[in-house]
């Protein structure tokens, strides 16, 4: 006996449907299944549908001018092996290749990742600081959402039911860096992670921090302490100080809260150090 | 109601797979199924690496994918590895450096690395490979000889 019944639909609308036809006994969409499969498996999920999005047209990558749309099914290996991505959205490219090995990569998604919304997500921290926009799909046609108004919590999203992400939508080219660390570097979470990403339109830094629970989060206070264009050594120190104090990071399993306040900080530093070594 | 047939081509040949229940694992499909016993189960978790099988040429973890996501996708699991140009280089390499142990991890090692090697070729440098590799675990910890089959194969390579 199988523990769920697999549905297939082909177009957008047909998984809609199904969706929300299913929506009283416990149903879940299924893109990689990198997530979902564990979750069912031991029952953080329940779900006696799943609805899988593998016919649904939605695995691409379409750039139109300087605006970059990511299809939420899109495996994230092929983020990874494109060109123009990792040159326009570098700390993209970091943050993906922070996320498990290839195998994995071949079937997790962009789409998976934001609807998992897990507090140590390495994608989550660099698409804040890109100001990403979620693409929803539902019922009543579609909207877009903020990604930092999207997240509310781990395994909490202002989703509703019967509604999908469609895509991400990044409104321009940033130079970008993402660094983290982890206690071992593979087959483990990031305690502490900092994205930043400078807009050369608007002339505005953009950080965030990631491992932090309930979610990752976009630091403004350091953001700003950066000013617009380069910023002088005594703006990175106080960049630096407002990280340490403003973050919401607590004490967890991996370490005290002094010690991931440090790191938040040294990775501040470094990503701000690497973002400037990308400026066109 | 929620078990029907899936058709997969596995290493080649046509393998058609009847009353697939929809929540069994590829892993579980070619082990027990089709009885290549080549892939294994290290954690199922997918941290281990052990698993891996290429999926139309892409490193995938057996235990993370359902045999119904991959309907109508060519599988190429260790026993397949050695026909592709590719996959006859790294087998010959891990031979060659002694590289293994009890052997359990050399399965998920031999495809992943052919899997790398087919996407980047010669373009990825080894220190890359190795990096790419770091999510298969050698329980035995014999990593310098696989460390040496990794440098050798992408030597190899047409
Ligand atoms: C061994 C291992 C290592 C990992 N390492 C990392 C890591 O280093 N960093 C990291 O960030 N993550 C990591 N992950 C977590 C996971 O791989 C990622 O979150 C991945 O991006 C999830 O994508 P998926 O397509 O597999 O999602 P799925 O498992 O298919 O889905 C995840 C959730 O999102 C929902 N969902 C999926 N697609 C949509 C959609 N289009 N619209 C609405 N809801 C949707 C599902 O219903 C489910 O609730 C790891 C997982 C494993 C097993
Ligand atoms: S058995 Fe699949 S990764 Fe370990
Ligand atoms: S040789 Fe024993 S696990 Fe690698």
């Amino acid at each position: 006996m199988s523990a769920f019944e697999l549905i297939v639909p082909a177009t957008a609308e047909e998984a809609v449907a199904a969706l929300r036809a299913a929506a009283g006994d416990g149903v879940a969409a299924l893109a990689g299944g990198t997530d979902l499969l564990l979750d069912l498996e031991d029952g953080r999920v329940t779900a006696r549908r799943v609805v899988s999005l593998r016919r649904l047209p939605w695995r691409t990558l379409d750039w139109n001018g300087p605006t970059l749309t990511i299809g939420s099914t899109l495996p994230l290996r092929r983020l990874e092996l494109d060109p123009e991505v990792r040159a326009g959205f570098p700390g993209l490219y970091d943050a993906v290749r922070a996320v498990g090995g290839p195998a994995l990569r071949h079937r997790a998604t962009v789409g998976g990742n934001l609807g998992r919304s897990a507090p140590a997500s390495d994608l989550v921290p660099v698409l804040l600081t890109l100001d990403a926009e979620v693409e929803l799909i539902g019922a009543h046609g579609s909207r877009g959402v903020a990604l930092d108004r999207f997240l509310v919590g781990s395994r909490r999203t202002t989703l509703a039911a019967g509604e999908l992400i469609r895509a991400v939508r990044l409104p321009e080219r940033r130079p970008s860096a993402y660094l983290w660390q982890r206690v071992r570097p593979s087959n483990d979470i990031s305690q502490i992670a900092v994205a930043t990403a400078y807009s050369p339109t608007r002339r505005t830094w953009h950080v965030a921090i990631g491992g932090v629970a309930p979610r990752p989060v976009l630091v403004p206070e350091a953001a700003g302490a950066l000013g617009g264009g380069r910023p002088t050594d005594d703006a990175v120190r106080r960049a630096r100080e407002a990280v340490r104090r403003h973050a919401p990071v607590t004490a967890d399993k991996r370490g005290s809260e002094e010690y991931r306040r440090h790191l938040a900080g040294v990775l501040l530093d470094r990503a701000v150090a690497t973002t400037l070594a990308r400026f066109a | 109601m929620s078990a029907s047939s899936v058709r997969l081509t596995v290493n080649g040949a046509p393998s058609p797979l009847a009353e697939v229940p929809h929540d069994e694992r590829l892993l579980d499909s070619l082990r027990w199924r089709l009885g290549l016993k080549g892939t294994k189960e290290g954690c199922r978790t997918g941290n281990c690496g052990a698993c891996t099988v290429l999926v139309d040429g892409a490193s995938t973890l057996s235990c993370l994918t359902l045999t119904h996501e991959v309907e109508g996708a060519a599988v190429t699991t260790v026993e397949g590895v050695a026909d592709d140009p590719v996959g006859a280089r790294v087998r010959a390499a891990f031979a060659d450096a002694g590289a293994l142990q009890c052997g359990y991890c050399t399965p998920g090692f031999l495809v992943a690395l052919t899997g790398l090697l087919r996407e980047e070729g010669r373009a990825a440098p080894v220190e890359e490979l190795l990096e790419e590799l770091a999510s298969n675990l050698c329980r035995c910890t014999g990593y310098s000889a696989i460390a040496r089959a990794v440098k050798d194969a992408r030597e190899r390579l047409p």
